[in-house]
């Protein structure tokens, strides 16, 4: 119980829900690029905004409650079909730059995210060690 | 998202198979005849790619479902020497169109390309992950 109220303080699990979303979405996006030659195939993606709302709302939620009450393991991305590019001949609508370019910033937000996850942990062992950082 | 390196590498040998097929058409170009010795021209060969549906064992991706011929009308050619011209002295040469190939092995190369780059970034992310062990 105190493990995990320590746990759940700031914004760790805010950024763990991050990491699993961009893990996700990587996955996503990976699929895409490979079916780029794929006739008929239709592009898949997490929608960023969406998932950054819920996060908005669910930390909103959490500034009236008390520690440890909201939690944020229930927020997911959303699944969409973006209609982004040319459609081509062969019903596939890729567009090899916007993939890049989405998993590049995707890439990104991923390794932000674990660098604030890690300063976190790092202030926890340092209050733990009673530890001027 | 071990996974996705899965996903990267089925990309990967797609795309490489696509590449032999695309190298096969380039070097018979001119075939006139088939392996047994008939005055059959060579036909182009193409791929076509299918998504892979996830499994429980199996990562999602890409694979070549099948290696088509194409139907489409031989090349005439007016070469009365020939030993397999006809008795209107033309010969039938096969169905390549040597720039579609080159355009074809150009945009599997970038597809190559893109699933390396993409599989750099997934070993980037993992290792970025793994350093919150550390």
């Amino acid at each position: 119980m105190f493990i995990s109220r320590l746990l759940n303080q700031g914004n760790a699990p805010l950024i763990e829900q991050l990491l699993e979303f961009t893990a996700a979405r990587h996955k996503l996006l990976a699929e895409n690029i490979v079916n780029v030659s794929t006739p008929g195939y239709v592009q898949k993606d997490l929608s960023l905004t969406k998932f950054q709302a819920r996060l908005r709302e669910r930390v909103a939620m959490r500034r009236n409650a008390p520690p440890g009450a909201v939690s944020f393991d229930d927020i997911r991305g959303e699944l969409e079909h973006p209609r982004h590019g040319i459609l081509f001949h062969d019903r596939n609508n890729r567009s090899m730059e916007h993939l890049m370019s989405e998993q590049a910033k995707n890439a990104l937000m991923h390794q932000l995210a674990v660098e604030l996850l890690r300063k976190q942990y790092s202030a926890l062992e340092n209050a733990l060690k009673e530890r001027i950082a | 998202m071990f996974d996705t390196l899965d996903i990267g590498a089925s990309g990967l040998v797609a795309q490489r198979i696509r590449m032999d097929t695309i190298a096969q058409n380039i070097l018979n170009v001119n075939t006139t005849r088939n392996e047994k010795g008939e005055p059959i021209p060579y036909r182009r060969r193409f791929v076509v790619f299918a998504p892979t549906r996830q499994a429980r064992s199996k990562a999602p991706g890409v694979h070549v479902r099948e290696i088509k011929q194409d139907q489409g009308a031989f090349r005439k050619r007016y070469e009365p020497g020939h030993p397999d011209a006809g008795p209107d002295g033309y010969v039938n040469y096969p169905n390549i169109d040597l720039s579609i190939e080159y355009v074809n092995a150009l945009e599997a190369s970038r597809a190559y390309e893109a699933n390396i780059t993409m599989m750099e970034t997934t070993k980037a992310m993992l290792n970025a992950s793994l350093r919150l062990l550390a």
